[in-house]
């Protein structure tokens, strides 16, 4: 298959308002003094957008939602390091109950990123969240970096079966370029949690993993972001070598495959914990 | 992959253990820890060998180069390895980075984060060389440790902007992260950074080599003067999403080099690529030449790339051009006026400097308060570009009066006003005037 060429309309508007610098050779130094070959601004960094989306449904209350408080406040901090290199990586947080809820209104960097601690009422209306998220990502909206920017990540989290019809807004949703090239994981929470609407979600199985404790819904909640922005925010590194030269095929969504490995590994090294399923104990 | 615990004990090859006190951070191989072994407190590097090819190999490979020892001190090298575990993992230790060096990575965003550790809040410090001179030396100091390296028959393979630590007052480097040197030829898996790795190496055709670093090291030397990716401008930032087969084409099959005089195709555009929009016109054409030549006839043509020496000669020239004038402007001799072929004027405040002409060179050397020159510069083969020869200083005695002090080791002799040449012994000095020559002893230099 070969790597489609992104299409939406909004992407190749890209150099609006950009003037090509072919002209910028003539030198005109007699008044302008500012040539101090120090004073350098950052060099332009390639942007990523961890995009969470948190099922937030009544279902959530209690100890699955003061888990999640809990180790998202404590993961920024450890994203951070990952995006101190050359990509600056932002956040958003997507959450949907009864209604869809952006937790901040546009995507904040990694280094400004404070955790608004969620609260769980409602039911799931998780394709309307998948439009909702369809409608952001777009480089007029949430994605409009002016410089380059790695495909964004998609972590998906939820307990319950979507009580609305995801799959129209799934179908949007995968009609979206920045979609069709991110990192999508997804978590199941719980026994309520439906795995193969998620692999829907994710395109693949590999990048879905399930929790059934609180301790588990830390380590994998952990496990999923920091490995997936570690992918993201970083190109692609090189495949086996081949002894032919690459081409497009080789490379087609090798981050994704990339992430389903890891996640599988990292899950797979996870010693069982002994504490108590999130449905027992009643 | 086996993680090792704080307070965890590692076996150490030839005895002891090292006992492990923190993380100090992970990359793409492994864990980077902070360990005790021996009283003091060491790197130790810990592989995650599910990732790794060739385990064995990488690990014999590792013992040569600890056997071999560091090219230069300019080296951060691996010092003893560790006994491998149960499933086989293993690691090494290194000594520390040292105080007041910054990482690469930090000095191209010009800020580092400094988290609280009881908040977990950021905060931005200024990353940022403290003069010119300081610079230039640096780039000075990664070519030549680069030189050093390949003269030992080894290469770096997978050069790229986390592998320096400079200190931005004295342009001093650490070349870190050596685990991946090889002889040259030989490949343990590690392929290296897109926008730093060689085209053939994006493209799959090439395993990294001298001749690749040689490339990557163009790539390092450019973000560091010009602040920017010498191949993304227009063509790149178009495709707006990077995905990997956009990298394969920007980096691999269709890479171009973004003031190719021959392809106005990938100019940088502004709003995104101003510094290299304006550092381009800063340099002179001998340097923005060596980086065309690099980008373009360098990327299909390995042979053809920039020897380290090249660019040492090239960059050590550069730094005997930097004016820094009275009115607080700093720059190379390509951004002043030059009213004749002895003087340069200062553009912005009308100052004029003097030059010196050298007998083993055409460019000519511009004589300010402080201005410096070095071994390398009087003393026929020296590569020695860090022993400051001369110096331009105030005579103590008689303020206002400028001269040349004799700051090397050896006797020069200098042609006085009253024209006669009398013995410059080391600590000495010489008045600048209109008829002044000087002999350093094979090199000589004239007004």
């Amino acid at each position: 298959m070969s790597n489609e060429k992104i299409t939406d309309a909004a992407m190749n508007g890209a150099l609006d308002g950009f003037e090509a610098a072919s002209a910028a050779a003539e030198i005109d130094n007699s008044l302008d003094f500012d040539d101090d070959p120090l004073s350098a601004t950052g060099v332009s960094r390639k942007s990523l957008v961890i995009f969470f989306l948190i099922d937030t449904s009544g279902s959530m209350k209690g100890k699955k939602m003061g888990e999640l408080n809990t180790v998202m406040e404590e993961l920024i901090p450890e994203i951070r390091r990952v995006g101190e290199a050359d990509t600056e990586v932002k956040v958003a947080v997507l959450t949907f109950s009864t209604d869809v809820r952006w937790m901040y209104s546009t995507p904040i960097p990694i280094e400004d990123f404070e955790w608004a601690r969620l609260r769980a009422n409602g039911v799931t209306s998780m394709g309307a969240a998948f439009k909702e998220l369809s409608l952001r990502m777009s480089r007029n909206s949430f994605l409009n970096s002016p410089s380059l920017s790695f495909a964004p990540v998609i972590f998906l989290m939820t307990d319950g079966y979507p009580s609305d019809d995801y799959r129209e807004g799934l179908k949007e949703l995968q009609s979206n370029s920045w979609y069709k090239f991110g990192l999508k994981a997804a978590l199941g929470i719980g026994n309520e949690a439906n795995d193969d609407v998620l692999a829907e979600f994710t395109g693949s199985k590999d990048t879905v993993v399930h929790a059934y404790s609180g301790g588990q819904l830390a380590q994998m909640i952990k496990i999923i972001a920091v490995t997936s922005s570690q992918i993201g925010s970083k190109s692609m590194t090189l495949s086996d070598d081949t002894g032919r030269e690459i081409g497009e095929e080789d490379v087609f969504a090798a981050k994704q495959k990339l992430l389903g490995q890891q996640i599988q590994e990292l899950v797979g090294s996870q010693v069982e914990e002994s504490d108590v399923p999130f449905d027992t104990g009643w | 992959m086996v993680e090792l615990e704080i307070g965890q004990e590692v076996e150490m090859e030839f005895g002891g253990k090292a006992q492990v006190l923190s993380v100090i951070g992970s990359g793409g191989q492994g864990t980077v820890y902070l360990v005790r072994f021996n009283g003091m407190k060491w790197a130790l590097k810990w592989y995650d060998i599910d990732k790794m090819k060739k385990p064995k190999a990488f690990r014999k490979n590792l013992e040569t180069n600890i056997n071999d020892g560091p090219p230069s001190n300019k080296f951060l090298w691996p010092k003893y390895l560790t006994k491998e575990a149960e499933d086989g993992t293993f690691g090494y230790i290194m000594e520390l980075k040292p105080d007041g060096f910054d990482s690469f990575v930090d000095i191209l965003n010009t800020y580092k984060l400094e988290i609280d550790p009881l908040t977990g809040h950021a905060v931005k410090r200024d990353v940022k060389f403290t003069s010119l001179t300081a610079m230039i030396t640096a780039v000075i100091n990664i070519v030549n440790a680069f030189r050093q390296l390949h003269r030992a028959g080894k290469s770096y393979q997978d050069l790229n902007d986390g592998g320096f630590f400079i200190n931005v007052n004295t342009g001093a480097v650490l070349v870190c992260d050596c685990d991946n040197i090889a002889p040259d030829g030989s490949n343990f898996g590690i392929g290296g950074k897109p926008g730093y790795m060689a085209p053939e190496v994006v493209r799959g055709i090439a395993q990294p080599n001298v001749q690749t670093d040689k490339y990557s090291l163009a790539v390092v030397l450019f973000k560091l003067l010009f602040r920017g990716d010498p191949m993304e401008g227009e063509k790149v930032v178009r495709d707006v999403c990077l995905t990997e087969a956009s990298e394969l084409k920007h980096y691999g099959q269709n890479a171009i080099f973004v003031y190719d005089p021959n392809d106005a195709s990938n100019r940088p555009v502004r709003g995104i690529h101003d510094n290299v929009i304006k550092f381009w016109r800063i340099y002179p054409d001998y340097i923005k030449d060596a980086f065309i030549r690099s980008f373009t006839t360098g990327i299909d043509e390995p042979s053809k790339r920039i020897i380290e020496n090249e660019w040492q000669k090239l960059f050590i020239r550069l730094r005997s051009e930097i004016i820094m004038c009275g009115c607080g402007r700093t720059n190379f001799t390509s951004m002043f006026v030059q009213p004749n072929e002895k003087t340069f004027k200062c553009p912005k405040c009308g100052m004029e400097f003097a030059t010196l002409g050298f007998s083993n060179r055409d460019s000519r050397m511009p004589l300010y308060l402080g201005c410096k020159f070095y071994e390398c510069e009087i003393t026929p083969e020296s590569d020695d570009f860090t022993t400051v020869a001369g110096e331009l200083v105030e005579n103590k005695l008689k303020p206002g009066v400028l001269g040349i002090k004799n700051c090397s080791e050896r006797m020069w002799k200098a042609k006085m006003p009253d024209g006669t040449f009398y013995d410059i012994s080391p600590g000495k000095g010489f008045p600048i005037w209109q008829g002044l020559e000087i002999d350093f002893g094979g090199i000589t230099a004239k007004i």
